[in-house]
């Protein structure tokens, strides 16, 4: 069984390029959320092993979206996905229980290299 | 430019134009109500998406830009400073380059200097006062550059959803058509069947057009197994070259979206089963590197996606045993069985060739998934192979899955449809052609026996009885010519006895739905246009049932 993942992101074009990274790695992209509200309901929904969240969204910040997601589903699994410059919020986002960040723009390598450790414990991708 | 990297550029030119767009929009706003905090705050969010988007494309000028413009409203955001004074026609100027740049990007312009903006934008950053460097516009310039901003995008992005109910929408139109087509001609008006022709000809050049926006490239699937093929090579310690051709074939996108996983598991079965590892490779007087090619093609109105290694190929004995020791069927059985009907045991439910069960195939799912993949799809999965040479697993795939060709055969006076893609030959035999062997009805045809069966039997026998033996006795000694339909499914090959063939048409099949979507000799169901209701014969169905119940 494939490790189940659900994007947070509000852009499309970078939902689609952790998409195909992803889904060129082996894992399913079980869902695309572009703001808060549709996030705490796709992770209800479709209760992913892993969630890559944005720290800036349209109607919410990923703080707040992660604080929900952990309330909601406290072992949610949950990686913050940055830009360079925003330590601050990465930082409260780890106190908060996010496991991991990935800095934008991302490399692949970095981003399976992060997620796949996230995932860790319960089995390997593929 | 791989079709990745053009998918890629497509995608972000389309959304920085719509955040150029949203940016002047509010840009505006907060002009008119600089404590406008709901645009400011779209206003940052917008300049970080594109910075990072412009990032990741390597667009390092851009990305400078907006990362300036970001770190500018995060300012204002935490009142560091106002949206007053010299800030609000640079930061207007600012996103006009913006503009321009991403425009560059779609027409493949030389990039815009950015220089002095740039430097007027850390100015600002500093809370240093800018340096006016342009000069003042002229009226021309005022005025192409008014005309650009309202240039709106040529792409256009469509949710599948929308696509899938216009092209059902465009069915239901089919139907109609061919009704009126009926009618008219029953009706013998002249300037009536003169409309009902040119309907035809315009709905059928909409049905066209509305199944040619669904398809995309093959390569959106194809070009994802390049990194498949490595992570699986790597576990399996083996060498694989892998090609890809014909990533420009063009595909409905949710066949492509349906056959996924039947076509990565038949790609890691190649590599894993397949392909040899590097010394048996090597003694058998191969490249160390295994060959793997996995190519999509068009063949008349079908699409083949093929997927071809230079292994070890079948070992057609050893499918032959495990088969036998599996309890599918019995030595003798098996025996009889020529190459191709052995093959096809590959694909049967339970049928798995792994000796040991590696970590990425094998686990108990054998090929049979991929067949119930391909058959949901109204597609042929074909095998072929040569012992020590490799293997070509070929997906025959119907481009749309909206409309089929279909062959109209009539029974009890009523009407079937069957799908095209199963259909053999259409033979009319005398009955000193049919011979009866075993219990079974034969005929032959290029030194092949096909066993022929009355459609009637299949379509009415009811439990789990085996089929009535039949004798040569049972043809009447008058019946003049059998029309006869073959059909094929999994490389077996069956006839089936009707009443008559009606015509070659193009079906719109709509799947049945409950509690009729358990009767699973139907494929679904279609409407003639003398609006009488016709279902379509699932072949693959109807051959199952005819292995199981043959005397």
């Amino acid at each position: 069984m494939n490790k189940r993942i659900l994007i947070v992101d509000d852009s499309f074009y970078m939902r689609t390029m952790l998409k195909n990274m992803l889904t060129d790695a082996g894992y399913d992209v079980v869902g695309e959320a572009a703001n808060g509200q549709q996030a705490l309901e796709m992770a209800v929904a479709t209760n992913p092993d892993l969630i890559t969240l944005d720290v800036i969204l349209p109607d919410n910040t990923g703080l707040d979206v992660l604080k929900g997601i952990r309330q909601q589903q406290p072992d949610a699994k949950v990686v913050m996905c940055s830009a360079v410059g925003q330590e601050t919020i990465v930082n409260e986002a780890i106190e908060n229980g996010a496991l991991a960040y990935i800095v934008k723009p991302f490399s692949e390598e970095r981003v399976l290299e992060i997620v796949g450790s996230a995932l860790q414990g319960d089995g390997s991708p593929a | 430019m791989t079709a990745r990297e053009q998918e890629y550029r497509e995608l972000f030119m389309a959304e920085a134009l719509e955040y150029y767009d949203a940016m002047s929009r509010h840009l505006s706003e907060l002009e008119r109500n600089p404590q406008d905090v709901a645009a400011l705050n779209e206003l940052f969010r917008l300049m970080h998406n594109l910075k990072a988007n412009a990032r990741a494309m390597g667009f390092v000028d851009m990305g400078e830009v907006a990362h300036k413009m970001e770190t500018l409203f995060g300012q204002i955001r935490s009142n560091e400073r106002t949206f007053t004074g010299s800030l609000v026609p640079l930061t207007f100027r600012a996103v006009d380059i913006l503009g321009n740049m991403i425009r560059a990007v779609g027409s493949g312009q030389e990039a815009v200097d950015a220089k002095s903006l740039l430097e007027n934008l850390e100015h600002l950053i500093k809370g240093e006062e800018i340096v006016e460097t342009s000069a003042p516009q002229t009226e021309d310039e005022a005025e192409s550059d008014a005309a650009r901003k309202l240039e709106l995008s040529d792409l256009v992005y469509i949710p599948v959803k929308k696509l899938d109910n216009l092209l059902n929408l465009v069915g239901e139109l089919v139907i109609d058509r061919d009704r009126i087509l009926t009618l008219a001609a029953e009706l013998g008006h002249p300037a009536l069947q003169a409309t009902a022709r040119h309907l035809f000809r315009i709905s059928d050049d909409l049905q066209y057009s509305v199944m040619d926006v669904r398809l995309v490239g093959a390569g959106v699937l194809l070009n994802k197994f390049p990194r498949v093929v490595r992570d699986v090579a790597a576990a399996e310690n083996k060498q694989v070259e892998l090609t890809l051709a014909g990533q420009d074939v063009q595909i409905d996108r949710n066949v492509l979206q349906l056959i996924t996983d039947a076509l990565l598991h038949i790609v890691r079965n190649a590599v894993s089963h397949g392909l040899e590892d590097p010394a048996a490779r090597q003694a058998a007087g191969k490249p160390a590197a295994g060959k793997l090619l996995i190519t999509a093609l068009t063949e008349r109105d079908d699409v083949l996606i093929q997927v071809q290694d230079d292994g070890r190929g079948i070992n057609t004995e050893a499918v032959r045993r495990k088969a036998v020791r599996q309890g599918m069927l019995t030595a003798d059985a098996a025996a009889a069985l020529d190459e191709q009907e052995v093959w096809a045991l590959l694909f049967e439910p339970g049928f798995s060739m792994a000796e040991q069960i590696t970590d990425i195939s094998g686990r108990g799912v054998g090929l049979d998934v991929v067949k119930l993949a391909i058959d949901s799809l109204g597609g042929r999965l074909r095998v072929n192979s040569e012992l020590g040479k490799g293997t070509t697993f070929t997906l025959v795939l119907p481009t749309s899955i909206a409309v089929k060709g279909a062959l109209l055969i009539e029974l009890d006076e009523r009407a079937y449809a069957v799908p095209l893609l199963h259909t053999d030959t259409v033979l009319a035999l005398p009955n000193d052609q049919i011979f009866a062997v075993g219990g079974l009805l034969m005929t032959r045809i290029q030194d092949e026996n096909i066993p022929l069966v009355p459609l009637q039997q299949l379509l009415y026998s009811e439990g789990d009885e085996p089929l009535p033996r039949a004798t040569r006795a049972d043809l009447p000694p008058d019946a003049g010519l059998h029309q006869i339909l073959v059909v094929s499914y999994n490389n077996r090959r069956l006839g089936l006895l009707i009443d008559r063939f009606l015509r070659q048409q193009n079906i719109v099949v709509k799947s049945l739905s409950k509690p009729l979507d358990t009767i699973d000799l139907f494929g679904g169901v279609t409407l003639l246009g003398n609006g009488q209701l016709c279902l379509v014969l699932d072949v693959p169905a109807l051959t199952r049932l005819f292995l199981a119940k043959r005397p």
